[in-house]
């Protein structure tokens, strides 16, 4: 039986099918929106819904696919009268079979993909959950997503504006993967926790090739499996489309489907009342299916997903200021850029899952936290653990988060977990347990259990499976408490053997204050490991750590054959030649030529010999210089001028490491400040990136504010920075109108500040006429422009 | 997929100068991450040319070609095709990454991209060719949005009608831009007669200043 909230069912629930090939047999034009026939020709609707009404289906599927705001626009219809015609029509026919509120796509790409923001998406689909549970609809089905980012934006919305069951598919390319990249079991993984009562695949391909497809889903999936597929795959027959299964051959496989254990089942793009009547035929004499699947300690980001249990798994610990004097200035700073490089080495060095803390006193920790999860899963597609104190940021970090989060975390204080455990449960969120209290971290292993226990049973209360929570057992240090670091080993074990829970411990605390920390912290670990950690918190650039982990996973009978153990071994990293005299290989030179590796060494020598203002002075501003005059003379060509700027760039991250060690300063070479963006509505940020890199070879502070940037963002940035100058670009003729909006946004708050502006559409009258004070044809041109301003 | 290294060079600003070994090389990898991660999907469908004071109309369909180029283009077309490509937003995310971890190679697989898309283009109005054939008509070149005075802003009902997002995961932002970014839409004219070579050229452009400019007596 299908029990979805108030919806019963003894059998399987079958919807309708296709609705957008109806309608083009019944004359619907190609770039017509569908959703006006709702108003327009209601009989043509009408008509539709009763044919699949008739022809078996227990859920007839309202027209309202693209009721959304953005593609009503321009079109003189309302997302609200569409939606309640729609829902009106589809009830008359419907009987006293059920209706579904049908919601599609946008049909924009949302961030970092495109300029759509979640945001935004999320008013969107509210707009429409609202206006369809006015109407009526007994469901609400969000169907032929792409972008996991949209889907969780539409359950969202549909969850936190209504009370309807809810169900969601997504579509499938052949490649086994949504067209932004999830695959099945990180679907699952994330929709099935964000609490929709039935998920699963629709359109994608025909039956035949979407049924290994759904094998994974069923594989996963505790709740409800729908599926709903095209009737066939489509071909292009005299400049059109078409779709040519036949309507036995559908049911036949549908069949199949429903006896591999799919519940809900109905058709998509060309599927007619004759495909749902052969499906209703092919099932008839058929049970529904039990589900399988056991639950799993998943963790994901939109594109993967990390099982916990199936070897240990590093969680990297570097993005997290506690000590890090380089990362609190990026932080302070807004440097994102340092940030993302972190999170890069993590993964290159071997990590699974990143920890994110962003927590500073001088700092809008909530803030910066949504920026770096946003930055993150733009840039590296690894899982991500939020790491903070406050439920607040905890859950604007959840909801910004594309994939399925670990909290870390919470404790055994009853005002703790009822602070974080509402937001892990509405976010689908897996949540660390530390094992203390208001009472400290008990001494003993037994005592810790206790607290694990209590917290897994508070958890339940709250709707959050035990799976769902990885304990961590608190390492000590052995310094100041010896005796107790046994007791996290015994604890670890006994969290395994009488909870059967998964486990996370932070290594590296048991050797603050002892010398040769790496011995001590990887003979803990390897303790720790063999008595049941999953998850080792660790910084994943201590090579002696994550081989000790390889190690394991091999004399632990997990790294079969030791496949993986093997290849690590045999992948010998590239050793830099080392170079006989150090020095002796001229900066300028190295910059010259673009030999970004040679770099750091080279400048590590110099600064002891000239001081890092030195290097800029005398090594890499007259580099650049020749540089300039070799691209400018047409000697080299574009890459080879951003290879030594990269070069530069690398010289000058040596040198601000270094000052920020040896004074705790930043390096201070401020020729000016400077914010840069690419305005409004546009994605094209190449040209403005190697702008920035060329100011920032120059000595100028750039504030760079990415692409597709409002324009109050940049007056705000502006007017916080006192920036005297501000570089703008724009690739296309539809955007410059927005880069006109900034300067006059610019020149009304902050009249002081001058407009220099760039990109391929724009020259000098162009640029005037927008109101700018500077035109730069090209990267060169911004930094001459800037060199003369500032007058340096 | 082809690549046109030569094509793709002149992307990046290269005017002969010599190519020194990283830059070879870093050529030769974005082309092999290229043809990993592209998606090179396509579609065009074929509809039929109704004149009309106001512009041409597209039967079966919502669109109507405004403009004077567009118009020319077609001057003798009884049918169009209308294609749509895109690399896959896959590509985009890949230069995305680099331009924030190695801004080279961002540039370089960037420029590679867009040599890999008009390759495509190739391919696709090629197909459209060889159908065209079938049907007793010859093509004319292809022509987009944004070519002289054939407004950008079409872009959107041109992608609704074939469908794009659903078809292709090719959708539209506010300001016309095509996302992923590595896409094209284009218009194929069908017509009996021979068709006169009138492809855009560098020279028609108004942006005399574009780093991609072809020089005058550059004749591809």
């Amino acid at each position: 039986m299908i029990m979805i909230k108030g919806l019963k069912s003894e059998g399987f629930l079958i919807f309708d099918g296709g609705m957008g090939t109806m309608l083009q047999a019944h004359g619907l034009k190609g770039g017509e929106i569908p959703e006006r026939l709702n108003i327009t020709k209601p009989d043509i609707i009408y008509k539709i819904h009763k044919e699949y009404a008739d022809s078996g289906a227990d859920v007839i599927t309202s027209n309202t696919f693209g009721a959304n705001r953005y593609k009503l626009e321009g079109s003189g219809l309302s997302c609200g009268d569409v939606i309640k015609g729609a829902l009106k029509l589809a009830r008359e026919a419907a009987g006293d079979k059920l209706v579904a509120q049908d919601i599609g796509p946008i049909g924009q790409l949302m961030e970092p993909y495109g300029t759509l923001s979640f945001q935004d998406a999320y008013d969107a689909f509210k707009e429409q959950v609202i206006a369809g549970a006015d109407a009526g609809a007994d469901m609400i089905l969000i169907e032929t997503m792409s972008d996991i980012y949209e889907a969780k934006a539409a359950i969202l919305a549909a969850k936190e504006n209504s009370q309807l069951p809810l169900l969601c598919t997504m579509t499938f390319q052949a490649d086994g993967r949504t067209l932004t990249g999830t695959d099945p079991l990180t679907m699952v993984n994330i929709i099935s926790h964000l609490g929709v009562d039935a998920l699963g695949i629709n359109c994608s391909l025909g039956p035949k090739d979407l049924i290994p497809l759904l094998a994974q889903v069923l594989k996963y999936s505790a709740i409800p499996v729908i599926v709903q597929p095209n009737a066939g795959l489509p071909s292009i027959l005299e400049g059109k489309t078409v779709y040519d299964l036949r309507p036995e051959r559908f049911g036949e496989y549908m069949a199949e489907m429903a006896e591999m254990g799919a519940v809900m089942l109905g058709g998509c793009c060309g599927t007619t009342p004759e495909h749902i009547r052969e499906l209703r035929k092919a099932i008839t004499g058929l049970k529904p299916a039990r589900s399988k699947a056991g639950k799993l300690t998943a963790v994901s980001s939109a594109t993967t997903t990390v099982v916990l249990g199936e070897g240990a798994r590093i969680i990297g610990e570097r993005i997290n200021p506690t000590g890090k004097k380089r990362l609190k200035e990026a932080l302070k700073n807004g440097d994102m850029e340092y940030i993302l490089r972190e999170a890069v080495a993590q993964r290159d060095a071997g990590a699974h899952i990143l920890d994110v803390n962003v927590g500073l006193p001088e700092i809008d920790e909530k803030a910066m936290m949504v920026k770096a999860v946003r930055e993150l899963q733009s840039i590296v597609n690894l899982p991500l653990q939020i790491d903070s104190v406050s439920p607040d940021v905890i859950e604007a970090a959840a909801r910004a988060c594309s994939g399925r989060p670990i909290i870390n975390s919470v404790n055994g204080e009853k005002k703790v977990m009822d602070g974080i455990f509402p937001v892990a449960k509405k976010y689908g969120c897996l949540v660390v347990a530390l094992t203390l209290d208001e009472n400290g971290i008990p001494e003993k292993a037994e005592d810790r259990l206790r607290i694990a226990e209590k917290i897994v049973n508070r958890a339940g209360e709250f709707g959050i499976d035990r799976e769902d929570i990885i304990v961590d057992c608190l390492v000590l240090t052995a310094s100041a408490q010896q005796k107790e670091v046994r007791e996290t080993i015994k604890a670890v074990s006994l969290v395994k053997q009488k909870l059967g829970l998964k486990t996370t411990l932070g290594v590296s605390n048991v050797s603050f204050g002892l010398p040769d920390r790496e011995l001590l912290n990887r003979t803990f670990l390897t303790m720790a490991l063999t008595a049941g950690l999953d998850a080792p918190i660790l910084n994943p650039m201590a090579e002696a750590m994550v081989n000790t982990i390889k190690a394991y996973n091999v004399l632990w009978n997990i790294d079969k054959e030791a496949v993986e153990y093997i290849r690590s071994c045999q992948t010998f990293k590239e050793i830099p030649e080392v170079r006989e005299k150090e020095g002796s290989r001229d900066l300028r030179k190295i910059i010259i030529d673009g030999m970004k590796e040679e770099a750091a060494p080279v400048v590590k020598q110099l600064l002891e010999e000239v001081g890092g203002l030195g290097i800029v002075d005398e090594y890499l501003i007259p580099a650049l210089d020749i540089v300039g005059q070799k691209y400018e003379s047409g000697e080299i060509f574009l890459p080879q001028l951003i290879q030594a700027a990269e070069t530069v760039k690398r010289a000058f991250e040596v040198i601000k490491d270094n000052m920020m060690q040896k004074d705790g300063k930043a390096l201070n070479v401020n020729k000016g400040k400077i914010v840069i963006a690419t305005v409004k509505g546009d994605i094209h940020d190449i040209g403005k990136n190697i702008v920035k890199i060329l100011l920032e070879n120059y000595g100028f502070e750039v504030y760079d504010l990415g692409k597709d940037v409002q324009v109050e963002a940049i007056v705000e940035k502006v007017i916080n920075e006192k920036a005297s100058l501000v570089g703008l670009s724009a690739l296309m003729t539809t955007t410059v109108k927005n880069m006109e909006d900034t300067v006059k946004a610019l020149r009304e708050h902050c009249p002081d500040t001058k407009v220099m502006v760039g990109g391929a559409v724009l020259n000098g009258d162009y640029a005037k006429m927008i109101g700018a004070d500077y035109y730069g044809k090209d990267a060169g041109e911004a930094v001459k422009i800037a060199r003369e301003f500032f007058g340096s | 997929m082809d690549i046109d290294i030569k094509e793709a060079l002149r992307y990046m600003g290269h005017r002969g100068q010599s190519i020194d070994y990283n830059t070879a090389k870093l050529l030769d990898d974005c082309i092999a991450e290229l043809k990993d991660i592209s998606k090179n999907s396509f579609l065009y469908e074929i509809f039929d040319i109704e004149r009309r004071a106001e512009g041409l109309y597209l039967k079966g369909t919502t669109l109507v070609l405004h403009g004077k180029d567009i118009a020319g283009h077609l001057q003798r077309a009884e049918k169009c095709a209308i294609m749509a490509m895109t690399l896959g937003i896959e590509v985009d995310m890949r230069i995305a990454y680099y331009s924030k971890t190695d801004l080279t190679k961002g540039l370089v697989l960037d420029a590679c991209a867009t040599a890999a898309a008009e390759s495509l283009c190739d391919t696709v109005q090629g197909k459209v060719k060889a159908e065209a054939k079938s049907m007793g008509f010859e093509t004319t070149s292809r022509y987009s949005p944004g070519y002289g005075d054939f407004s950008i802003g079409i872009q959107k009902e041109l992608t609704k009608v074939l469908k794009t997002y659903e078809r292709l995961g090719l959708s539209v932002n506010e300001s016309s831009i095509m996302i992923p970014r590595k896409s094209v839409t284009a218009i194929i004219g069908m017509q009996k007669e021979g068709c006169i070579k009138n492809s855009f050229k560098c020279s028609e452009c108004e942006n005399k200043y574009c780093l991609y400019r072809k020089d005058s007596d550059d004749n591809d």
